[in-house]
């Protein structure tokens, strides 16, 4: 993927992603992750290359392709009860089932509530619960998230995950998440694909092979930190490379 | 880094609209399909107006229009800027001036010169207290926020190395209020010039805006646009010459974002 | 508690004039100029020119308001037609408009249209410069998002940039209402058989004072409560905005 004459962002990418997995992505900051994200997403047009879904080839934007960006997904003169019922009036859900649907994501993301609120009357953490469930409602084949968690602090972020976790638990979709955080990438990933710095190519793909139950146990684990000590220890090697 | 063949391309495209509009209009107004004595041909316009200057017959009410507008202008920074000061840091100031200032500011000040021209005569000195009513309100708001809004962290950094409260207001409130009230002298050159010409057209007593009205009343429309051109053109230099300045005399002012 | 200022003035004003400092003949007393707009109000006198100048102020702002913001908005979304009406708008923005009124009267008559003209496009020229502004502002993310929730491309503009752009758009409009007040007073200064500018100007022509300021009284109050009531208006529609004033 060539941005200009100097610029090549991605270079010779080649990503299967089966159903169901949730797949995250970490890699040196610039290394093209979001850019890769984008691509999929319809947003920007590979120079070279073919993107496909389900064996249909990519053209542009469409709700097939659910995105959560890091901020302004919602739009702000919108409640959050209207952000989440807008995909399903592009749509052309009739009202009833709008309503029902809508109350259902709602406590899905656990925003009972505060669905009546505007976007900047709702913390960091609350707009990207609205920015999931408006994306969810359009029943995406796969659900691309771009740094979701990384504007919000430690804790909140923290209990996100947990959320997230649970949300694809219980509905199982396929995901492409995108982040900087390594321990984060391992908490959520079945599958982590780690980048090489710009222009970036898909150095590794590590298939997580222990289960990560709800709850914070797993982090003591002595796997979990051999698995990131590993992530990060390639990452590091890339970071060093690109300043040499 | 675009090649210099590439500005030049985008210059043309920028003036491109308006020459061909310029260009229709002088066709339009050479062929007849409009009345050629309401719509003169630029060309005529442009060679009135070059005479204008040559004859010498525009500096007279040119410098009539400057100098009201540069007077009124200056008595309502002299005024208008101590007060906004005033109003930003004193809570007695603030509360009788600022209802008064908001009161008044939705009436069109223009709507006053009749009972200038009763007050003050037809000539000069009634258009320059016009210009001053009307230049003080956005010379005393940008001002008095400008006061207000100069923070804490200043003045106490300025208190706590044992500043007196006068001498607070001079080193720390005064410079840092600068800035607003240059903002506020930007958007009061422009309504200087306007009040200036409007009142000339409506009260005579020499200047731009009056020989442009006497212009059409003899039905030489060349000249009216001839001094309209004029007058637009004061508006703008005077408006690009406070945006110049600025950087020369606000070269110390460090916006809030880079503190 | 706000008013007080207004009414300290207004006693100072009213003690001037019977105390003798001020005499009628330099200012009539703030007791005349209140009587003579009652009598104004009392014999409805006022009530057709008040209509007629805010019809014609009205209608130029509402032309332009829509005319303007569509502009704007177009403008930001395709730049063929920026660099088309930009240098336009730039020569026209430098000319203070009320110096238009005689050149448009020369066009177009004495009559209305000239005048709805004149106050249209000088109104236009704010509404303008902040719909585009504004438009120009609008986040690729908010675009995109809508993008990916089914939105085509033709209704982007109405669906996410109009709605984004409108706090800018509402700061246009608030200026464009104090300039179109400014014009339609002009204008009417310049040439007119009706309207509360033919008022003042005619009363203070033949010396009735009093009835003059009253008039001015009276615009000045209508022009506060239009402010008002559009700022208090603006605080409902744009309760989603963080809105500072």
């Amino acid at each position: 993927m060539r941005f200009s004459e100097t610029a090549l962002a991605l270079d010779s990418i080649d990503l299967n992603v089966a159903e169901r997995e949730f797949v995250t992505i970490v890699g040196p900051s610039g290394c093209g992750k979001s850019t890769l994200l984008y691509l999929i997403g319809g947003f920007l047009k590979p120079t070279t290359g073919t993107l496909s879904l389900r064996g249909k080839p990519i053209i542009g934007p469409g709700p097939d392709r659910g995105i959560v960006f890091q901020r302004y997904s919602l739009f702000p003169w919108l409640t959050a009860r209207r952000n989440i019922s807008y995909g399903l009036e592009e749509l052309g859900v009739a009202r009833a089932d709008r309503e029902r649907i809508v109350a259902e994501h709602i406590r899905l993301v656990h925003l009972q509530g505060f669905e009546d609120r505007y976007p900047r009357e709702l913390s960091g953490g609350m707009q990207q619960r609205v920015a999931l469930a408006q994306t969810l409602v359009c029943k995406p084949d796969i659900l691309l998230m771009d740094e979701p968690f990384g504007a919000l602090d430690a804790q909140t972020r923290r209990i996100l995950q947990d959320e997230m976790r649970r949300i694809w638990h219980s509905n199982t979709k396929t995901v492409l998440f995108v982040t900087h955080d390594v321990e984060e990438a391992i908490a959520l990933g079945t599958r982590v694909v780690v980048m090489s710095s710009r222009p970036g190519r898909i150095k590794e793909v590590i298939k997580r092979d222990f289960d990560v139950a709800d709850g914070d146990e797993f982090e003591a684990s002595p796997q979990f930190a051999a698995l990131k000590l590993r992530i990060w220890h390639s990452i590091k090697e890339e970071v060093e490379a690109a300043r040499s | 880094m675009p090649s210099r063949t590439e500005t030049v391309g985008t210059v043309l495209q920028r003036t491109l609209p308006l020459c061909t509009l310029l260009l229709a209009w002088e066709l339009v107004a050479r062929t007849g399909l409009v009345n050629a004595y309401v719509f003169p041909p630029i060309s005529t316009i442009v060679i009135r107006w070059i005479s204008l200057f040559v004859s010498g017959s525009v500096f007279s009410p040119l410098g009539a229009t400057l100098w009201r507008a540069l007077a009124g202008l200056g008595a309502a920074i002299a005024v208008g800027a101590p007060l906004g000061l005033l109003m930003g840091r004193t809570r007695w100031a603030q509360w009788f001036f600022e209802p008064l200032f908001s009161f008044f500011f939705p009436l069109p000040k223009i709507a006053l010169i009749p009972l200038y021209v009763h007050l003050f005569g037809l000539f000069s000195f009634s258009k320059i207290m016009l210009i001053f009513t009307d230049c003080l309100f956005p010379i005393v708001i940008f001002t008095y926020h400008g006061a207000r809004g100069v923070s804490p962290i200043y003045l106490w950094s300025a208190q706590a190395r044992g500043t007196s409260q006068v001498r607070i207001f001079w080193r720390v409130v005064l410079p840092l209020s600068l800035a607003s009230l240059y903002d506020g002298i930007q958007v009061a050159v422009v309504v200087a010039v306007l009040v200036a010409v409007v009142s000339e057209m409506i009260s005579g007593g020499g200047g731009l805006g009056h020989a442009m009205m006497l212009a059409f009343r003899y039905g030489d429309v060349p000249s009216a646009f001839a001094f309209l051109v004029t007058i637009s053109l004061i508006g703008f230099l005077l408006y690009k010459a406070t945006q110049l300045l600025r950087d020369r005399l606000l070269f110390w002012h460090v916006t809030e974002t880079e503190t | 508690m706000k008013l007080v200022p207004l009414l300290l003035v207004a006693a100072l004003w009213q003690a001037a004039s019977v105390s003798g400092l001020l005499p009628p003949a330099v200012l009539p007393s703030l007791s005349s100029v209140l009587a003579a707009l009652v009598s104004l109000i009392r014999s409805g006198e006022i009530f057709p020119h008040t209509a007629v100048s805010f019809l014609r102020a009205g209608t130029g702002f509402l032309l332009a308001v829509v005319f303007g913001t569509a502009l704007g908005l177009a403008m930001a979304r395709l730049p063929a037609i920026q660099r088309g009406v930009e240098p336009i708008l730039l020569s026209i923005y430098p000319v203070p408009k009320p110096a238009l009124i005689p050149l448009f009267m020369v066009w177009l008559g004495i009559g209305d249209v000239s005048k709805i003209t004149v106050i249209a496009l000088s109104c236009l020229v704010p509404v303008v410069i902040s719909s585009f502004n504004g438009a120009r502002a609008v986040d690729d993310l908010l675009l995109w998002s809508a993008r990916a929730r089914g939105t085509p491309e033709h209704r982007l503009l109405w669906r996410v940039v109009l709605p984004a752009t409108l706090p800018q758009i509402a700061t246009g409009v608030r200026t464009a209402i104090a300039i179109a007040l400014i014009v339609m007073v002009s204008s009417e200064f310049i040439s007119s058989e009706h309207g509360l500018g033919y008022l003042i100007f005619t009363y203070g022509g033949v010396g009735s004072d009093d009835a003059m300021l009253a008039v001015v009284l009276y615009l000045t109050a209508i022009g506060f409560l239009i402010d008002w009531v559009y700022v208090a208006g603006l605080r409902r529609l744009l309760a989603w905005h963080a809105f500072a004033h």
